[in-house]
């Protein structure tokens, strides 16, 4: 796929080329902005290239998943987990610390989260062990958790991953619910796909 | 859609089995946004129309726009309806080549798709579809002579299956290594129904648990000698 070459030598030496291969595969930056950013430590005090370096040494050691809920903290529990106002009979399950983050965004749930690490895609070689999902199940067991929302994301592995959960949950007593999907608001009808319309169809809600 | 694998913060390589030039990859720039040339279309198993630029020089294809017509809809709660869809996806990527169009296929992978849309006719959907896959290689087993002997096989007796020799062994020709199951010769009946070319007459078969299990038997065996491994998705269908 990705042709394999050599990477280019640099007229100061393998040290930049080093630098600018790495900051390359940065996302979003191109081999030009790689550039640019390695002129830029070049020309830029000890002290700050290396504050930089630290930021970076100090991230990948001090964050660490939440014992709890598996998001991304640099304390024992995270912030949510630990905030006495969130709702923790309710449990939202995402994939990744990012969906996590998109809805803190929407402020709109007030309940805690449990973050799988990814979904099931046994044609890549992942399964349940590869994830958070017996900590979820013992989470569930444990007590207390009363609704588990799944807001995995709406792709078949993710809705796979969703029912493979509710599946190993039907026998708990706890409600399990999944993210609405169908119709934005604000769109007509009129242009929505035969997809839209019966996702909209079959999630449809008593007024 | 066979695979679907994010590149970039915003592309997507995706492989498709089309049934006009069998199967591509293709690089789906802006293929993760929500709006754009391909929307929400690129997920796996789905049917979309596509337009796509050959490059006729190393590299990806270039998809440039995707257009959902159906998404696969496996019998909900029913999680092996679901690896029923995954282990056909298996089958086409490590079975089929790049550009060597199988219409035939093409139309039998949507009908097993639609059949794993409910419990009762999954084993069925997979069952034909493998064979019909196994037919379009050129590698479907002898249902109607002894691989060994070449005598034909009649009615009131049991069968070996013998992979390796490309079909079913005689009761005379069977020798104790072959002989893990016998196979009886009404399920050799529907075998050769089951991978026929016609598209309807197999529908109309209706198989017992007993007769189900032998047919599996063998197409299992069929698929793992000419994949020469055990596909990945067998043994989650397995319970
Ligand atoms: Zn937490
Ligand atoms: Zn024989």
């Amino acid at each position: 796929m990705a042709r394999i070459e050599e990477p280019p030598r640099h007229p100061y030496g393998a040290a930049v080329g080093n630098l600018i291969e790495r900051l390359a595969k940065l996302p979003g930056i191109g081999r030009k902005s790689a550039e640019r950013l390695a002129n830029h430590l070049l020309d830029c005090s000890e002290d700050e290239a290396n504050s930089l370096a630290e930021a970076i040494r100090r991230v990948k050691t001090v964050v660490r998943p939440c014992s709890i809920c598996f998001n991304l903290t640099e304390g024992e529990t995270c912030s949510i987990c630990s905030d006495p106002r969130r709702d923790k009979h309710s449990v939202c399950v995402v994939e990744q610390p990012r969906d996590l983050l998109a809805l803190e965004a929407a402020s709109i749930f007030n309940g805690v989260y449990h973050v799988l690490g990814g979904r099931l895609a046994p044609l890549n070689g992942v399964g349940p062990e590869d994830l958070n999902i017996n900590a979820l199940v013992k989470r569930v067991r444990h007590g207390g958790v009363t609704e588990i929302l799944m807001a995995t994301n709406p792709t078949l592995e993710g809705d796979g991953t969703a029912l493979y959960i509710s599946n190993l949950l039907a026998n708990d007593p706890v409600k399990i619910t999944r993210l609405a999907r169908g119709i934005a608001s604000g769109s007509v009808l009129e242009f929505a796909n035969r997809e839209m319309l019966a996702d909209a169809i079959r999630g449809r809600q008593s007024f | 859609m066979l695979r679907v694998t994010d590149f970039s913060e915003t592309s997507r390589i995706v492989v498709v089995f089309t049934r006009e030039f069998g199967k591509i990859s293709a690089l789906a720039k802006g293929g993760r946004r929500l709006k754009g040339p391909f929307e929400s279309s690129l997920d796996l198993l789905s049917t979309c129309q596509i337009v796509f630029l050959r490059k006729h020089t190393s590299g990806l294809d270039l998809l440039t726009e995707a257009k959902l017509v159906s998404r696969f809809h496996p019998q909900e709660r029913d999680l092996t309806c679901l690896y029923a869809g995954y282990y056909l996806a298996e089958l086409l990527l490590s079975l089929t080549e790049d550009y060597d169009p199988h219409p035939i296929l093409y139309t039998a992978a949507q009908e097993a798709l639609t059949m794993f849309g409910a419990s009762e006719t999954k084993l069925l959907g997979v069952i034909r579809f493998e064979l019909v896959l196994l037919r379009e290689l050129g590698q479907l087993p002898d249902f109607e002579n002894c691989a060994a002997c070449g005598i034909e096989l009649t009615e009131g007796r049991t069968f070996g299956f013998w992979v390796t020799e490309g079909g079913l062994i005689c009761p005379d020709c069977q020798r104790e290594d072959y002989t893990q199951i016998s196979i009886h010769a009404g399920t050799a009946a529907a075998l050769r129904l089951l991978s026929s070319e016609s598209e309807q007459a197999w529908k109309r078969l209706n198989l017992t648990p007993g007769q189900l299990k032998e047919v599996k038997h063998v197409t299992t065996a069929a698929i793992c000698n000419v994949m020469g491994k055990r596909p990945k998705m067998l043994k989650y269908l397995e319970h």
